[in-house]
């Protein structure tokens, strides 16, 4: 099984660009999400608080639809999924 | 109709969309929010477009620090309020144009009518609180909103409709925590052009718009990506979620 995450902005500095990913069958939508960003300490807080929930402001997407926080503990992740996490940039 | 001046002066874009284009934009209003680093290149292209009314609203003084970005201030306007600097530049450019300058922040209670009838607003600002009080005078109105946003290399932007695309707040529904954000001048060129293309365009009813589309850009590999983006059902601001978020509020007043 093959997913690809995308990353967007400061996530993007800190994460790349892009990761293809290899997730066992079974693997939640947040699960990969930690998964992929475990290896940067900063990274990882820049998407996750304290207690590894999502940051409120990170949005979250699957095949061009938007994951809500809430639901991504549920969503299994599926073969083939192209998958973005982004903060909204906020400059002017 | 327009004047033998002014059929000279924008004869190059006529060739493009006609008189009976260059008639829509002179009759049209447009409320840029924020005379910095988006406003600044909105403004300058849309003044010399031609569009009729310009309203241009900041609070701001021109700072030093702002001069690497925001190309409607000079080095002489440190200290002297963005919207007169602004309305001194963009009269130079286009004596043709009425440009409306207001020294204001936008507010709760001012939003509204400072937007007044505006037929669209530019939101060139720099932080989602002001940014959700137009995205609410834009629903309420019914008033196109055309966003843009900026940070180091990295930009988005997308063209609110009413009725038709996502609210601000289906797409963001948070903001994210404030910081001094870095950012060099060629990110809200980039992205201050992409809204100010939408303007016109939707000015003169042409083209395809960026609705129900994030365009966002990454400047360090010169990468545009497109994602679609949809109502949330579950909005606080133009969906379900409005009730919840009143309730909530009720129970806890």
């Amino acid at each position: 099984m093959k997913a690809r995450v995308r990353f967007f902005a400061r996530f993007r500095e800190l994460l790349g660009a892009e990761v293809v990913t290899r997730p066992s069958p079974g693997t939640s939508f947040a699960s990969l999400i930690r998964e992929v960003a475990r290896g940067n300490g900063e990274g990882y807080a820049a998407i996750f608080d304290e207690n590894g929930a999502f940051r409120e402001h990170v949005i979250l997407m699957r095949n061009g639809k938007r994951v809500e926080a809430a639901d991504a503990e549920e969503i299994l992740i599926a073969d083939g999924d192209e998958i973005a996490v982004f903060p909204p940039v906020s400059g002017g | 109709m327009l004047s033998e001046r002014e059929r000279k002066r924008y004869r190059r874009q006529i060739l493009l969309f006609g008189e009976e284009g260059q008639e829509r934009l002179s009759e049209a209003e447009i409320f840029i929010a924020g005379a910095g680093g988006l406003g600044s290149p909105v403004a300058l292209y849309l003044a010399v477009a031609g569009v009729g009314t310009l309203t241009v609203v900041d609070s701001d003084v021109v700072d030093q620090t702002n001069l690497n970005r925001q190309v409607l201030h000079r080095d002489r306007d440190i200290g002297t309020k963005k919207v007169i600097s602004a309305r001194e530049k963009l009269e130079e450019l286009n004596p043709d144009i009425t440009i409306r300058a207001i020294d204001a922040r936008i507010d709760g209670g001012n939003a509204a009518g400072l937007v007044g009838r505006a037929d669209g607003i530019v939101d060139c600002l720099d932080n989602y609180p002001a940014r959700y009080l137009l995205n609410r005078v834009s629903l309420e109105k019914g008033i196109p909103l055309f966003h843009g946003a900026i940070r180091g290399m990295y930009g988005q932007a997308t063209t609110l409709i009413p009725g038709k695309t996502p609210c601000l707040a289906c797409i963001f529904p948070r903001a994210p925590p404030d910081e001094e954000f870095p950012v060099v001048g060629v990110t809200p060129g980039l992205i201050g052009m992409v809204q100010a293309n939408e303007v016109l365009k939707f000015l003169l009813g042409t083209g395809e718009l960026l609705a129900n589309r994030l365009f966002l850009w990454d400047g360090m590999r010169a990468e545009a990506t497109e994602l679609c983006v949809e109502r949330s059902p579950a909005c606080e601001v133009c969906g379900d979620g409005r009730k919840g978020r009143a309730k909530k509020g009720r129970k806890k007043g």
